[in-house]
């Protein structure tokens, strides 16, 4: 069951398209990553779902019901630029935003503690937001976006202005929620986190969606039969060896032996390469090359520029 | 709760927590009613003692005020000698070398014309209270009056007969009630038109600052992610307004306790100068007792004040006019980054605001110009202007200026609230540019 589901989005802004018959279905328990540069229209999706906006075209449906104002009490949201009432104290704060969620003050404060003692926080309290560093602060922001326990959890870029520990706390509580049944959208540009956290990613380019599906479809998908062979013998036989079938990316020394990093062209496998070398080398390891995200996103994002270039 | 009621409380705690408003409202009626005070007393009391030279070359003043009288044993009726102010009579002029070094503070020169036209040099060491100067002035009018009178033979009562001026005895028709006082209560008027204009300033400020805080802080988009822009500028202005509600009603107290414990410091009220009491009771802001103003003649217009009709238009005029500012403050704040940025649409608001002050202010000294009717029924200015007309009263010829500028109000305060609400909820998501009034426009006009 998907938790939500967008459905041929789009928007503009005089004159400027910021989304353009945009699709995503996100699965209830997942961690969705929204990825793309900056500029693409990720914050106006984002902005839609939680009803900031609404869209020109399209609809949005949460849980199987089209998208409603009682909706947003269900959705937490994490923008990436973030701030709190700096002459507030912490605790009345919290407590401000948990009511505008729509829990009762007696829930609220119930609630509250109890993050606060698993951040061992508690003698924030009556602190004002101005007096707590940034990381602090990104701490209490963050306590105030999950604690309704929404179904749905938007997070822009959660990890950034966290120190490595934050951030590992932080990506411990995602985890966390995600167990307890929540549904979060991730839209980052931190591609580490994307291939640990995501289930599903969507590539957002120039207003539209260039790449969707699971981490690991995408990446089957770029996948293009690179594979890192590690051997011993001369790095010249290598080459005479493959001749023109193959095509050969590098062939460097290694500490251990040599590495060549080989194409296979399509129509031949990784077993006629090997059957080539193993005349003349003698092989020590294969692994297939398999692009991380990081490349995936430069690559799609490229491509795509390029295409629309032409 | 409603969310709107849990904005609203945010906005009104975190205001009325704070030390600048509780200092504010407990020194303000103090301010208010020691500066008045403090006012009135130096304006009406110069303590320093004043003696006074005549010098009257050729005699005739000293022999018509001093020597006849002193010859006759009759106290002499003009220059008496008072606790502030002494005079003396001399026919030899000194140099302004003498005087300087004399006990005499003030120095009336007279010279041969002077009893004819009555010009005279007035030589001071320091310029004395205009009360002061008019006293001695007074009292030399008369007596070279008396002079001219005998010199020309004529007699006195006859002389008297003739010099008779012109008093207007003034009867509205249509305001039957206000009888000669209509100036004095349109006096009462602009007084609640100064704390309305004073009001709309202040916190409609404190409303458009609140928004630019939102935006500056970035917490915007998280509180808009919960609650619609139109329910946070609504709870913003309604918090921030009922803040202002808060300190006025504060004041009016605080100011009646403060006038009561001025007047015991300062013993009883026969002390205090006539004029004092109708200052202070002319002035809403700082209250009064009733008893006063029955005994005192000055005052007793304030009974033809129409107070309940003041009272009700003042509550719909101060909650309509700060709605009406209120809202376009919170779009002009929707609409900036910045403070600073706040300049190029002020004029829009201040402009107005100011121009509805000055016409108040007119329409005291001209309380039925058709200035006041065209300005108190436009919405801009009527919240300001209304004041003074409707503390000179309503009738049934025209208080359909009344009806008419109420509803008049309530429409644009509709208006202005929708177009506000359509800048706001743009604004506040458009960062790091100054808006033009072409994009102004575009926001009003985007849908969803």
């Amino acid at each position: 069951m998907n938790t939500l589901e967008a459905r041929n989005i789009t928007k503009a802004y005089s004159g400027h398209v910021a989304l353009k018959d945009v699709s995503i279905s996100v699965k209830k328990g997942n961690v969705f990553g929204l990825l793309g540069p900056n500029g693409a229209g990720k914050t106006s999706l984002i902005r839609i779902i939680n009803q900031i906006t609404g869209p020109d075209n399209g609809e949005v449906w949460f849980n199987g019901e089209k998208l409603k104002p009682e909706h947003v009490e269900k959705i937490g949201y994490l923008p990436e630029e973030r701030g709190l009432y700096k002459k507030m104290k912490v605790g009345e704060q919290c407590m401000y935003f948990a009511q505008l969620k729509g829990l009762s003050a007696k829930e609220a404060k119930a609630k509250l503690m109890d993050w606060f003692t698993r951040f061992g926080i508690e003698a924030w309290w009556d602190k004002k937001i101005e007096d707590l560093s940034k990381g602090m602060a990104q701490k209490v922001q963050f306590i105030t976006t999950v604690l309704h326990e929404p179904e749905l959890l938007i997070l822009d870029e959660p990890f950034s202005g966290f120190d490595p520990i934050n951030a590992e706390l932080i990506r411990n509580e995602m985890l966390r929620l995600k167990n307890n049944g929540s549904t979060i959208i991730l839209s980052t540009h931190d591609m580490g986190s994307v291939e640990e956290l995501c289930d599903e990613i969507a590539l957002i380019n120039r207003s539209q969606v260039i790449l969707s599906g699971t981490v690991q479809e995408v990446k089957n998908h770029f996948r293009n039969q690179t594979f890192r062979i590690e051997y011993s013998g001369y790095a010249m036989d290598l080459g005479i060896a493959l001749g023109a079938a193959f095509e050969l990316i590098s062939n460097t020394p290694d500490e251990s032996g040599n590495v060549a990093i080989i194409r296979i062209p399509e129509g031949r496998k990784l077993n006629d390469l090997l059957a080539v070398l193993l005349k003349d080398l003698q092989i020590i390891s294969v692994n297939e090359v398999v692009p991380d995200m990081n490349e995936i996103f430069i690559k799609a994002v490229n491509e795509f520029n390029n295409a629309q270039a032409v | 709760m409603n969310k709107i009621l849990l904005i609203i409380k945010r906005e009104y705690l975190v205001r009325v927590k704070k030390k600048s408003f509780i200092i504010m409202t407990l020194l303000g009626p103090l301010l208010f009613a020691g500066l008045m005070i403090g006012a009135v007393f130096v304006a009406l009391s110069d303590s320093t003692q004043h003696n006074v030279l005549i010098v009257d070359p050729a005699g005739y003043l000293i022999k018509q005020e001093v020597a006849d009288y002193k010859a006759s044993g009759l106290e002499r009726p003009r220059f008496k000698d008072t606790e502030d102010l002494t005079y003396e009579f001399t026919t030899i002029t000194p140099t302004e070398e003498e005087f300087k070094n004399s006990h005499h503070s003030l120095w009336v020169q007279l010279d041969s014309v002077s009893y004819g036209d009555g010009m005279c040099e007035f030589y001071v060491k320091k310029l004395p209270s205009l009360e002061v100067q008019n006293r001695i002035q007074e009292e030399l009018e008369a007596s070279l009056e008396q002079w001219r009178v005998k010199k020309f033979g004529m007699d006195w009562k006859t002389y008297q007969s003739v010099k008779q001026g012109v008093t207007l005895n003034t009867h509205n028709v249509e305001k039957p009630d206000s009888g000669e006082h209509l100036r004095e209560m349109a006096g009462v008027g602009f007084g609640f038109s100064l704390i309305i204009y004073m009001f709309i300033f202040i916190y409609g400020v404190q409303v458009m600052r609140g928004v630019i805080e939102e935006k500056t802080n970035r917490i915007i988009e998280v509180i808009i992610s919960s609650v619609k822009p139109f329910q946070l500028m609504m709870g913003k202005i309604i918090g921030i307004g009922l803040v202002g509600l808060t300190q006025f009603v504060l004041w009016v107290v605080f100011s009646g306790i403060a006038v009561v414990v001025i007047g015991m410091v300062m013993g009883t009220s026969a002390e205090v100068p006539g004029n004092l009491n109708g200052e202070m009771i002319a002035n809403p802001g700082v209250g009064g007792s009733m008893s006063l103003i029955e005994n005192s003649e000055p005052v007793s217009f304030l009974l033809n004040v129409p107070w309940m009709q003041l009272i009700f238009a003042f509550l719909f005029y101060f909650i309509g006019g700060f709605l009406l500012y209120a809202s376009l403050f919170a779009a002009i704040g929707a609409a900036v980054d910045q403070d600073t940025d706040t300049q190029q649409f002020m004029p829009f608001v201040t402009i107005p605001l100011v121009f509805g002050f000055i016409v108040s202010e007119f329409l005291w000294q001209n309380p039925e110009g058709t200035t006041g009717t065209i300005f108190g029924i436009l919405p801009l200015t009527s919240p300001v202007v209304m004041m003074v007309k409707t503390a000179m009263g309503w009738n049934s010829s025209n208080v359909w200026e009344l009806i008419v500028s109420m509803l008049l109000l309530i429409g644009a305060f509709v208006g202005t609230v929708w177009v506000a609400g359509r800048i706001y909820r743009v604004g506040i998501l458009m960062y790091g540019k100054k808006a033009t009034y072409k994009e102004l426009w575009k926001w009003v006009r985007y849908k969803g």
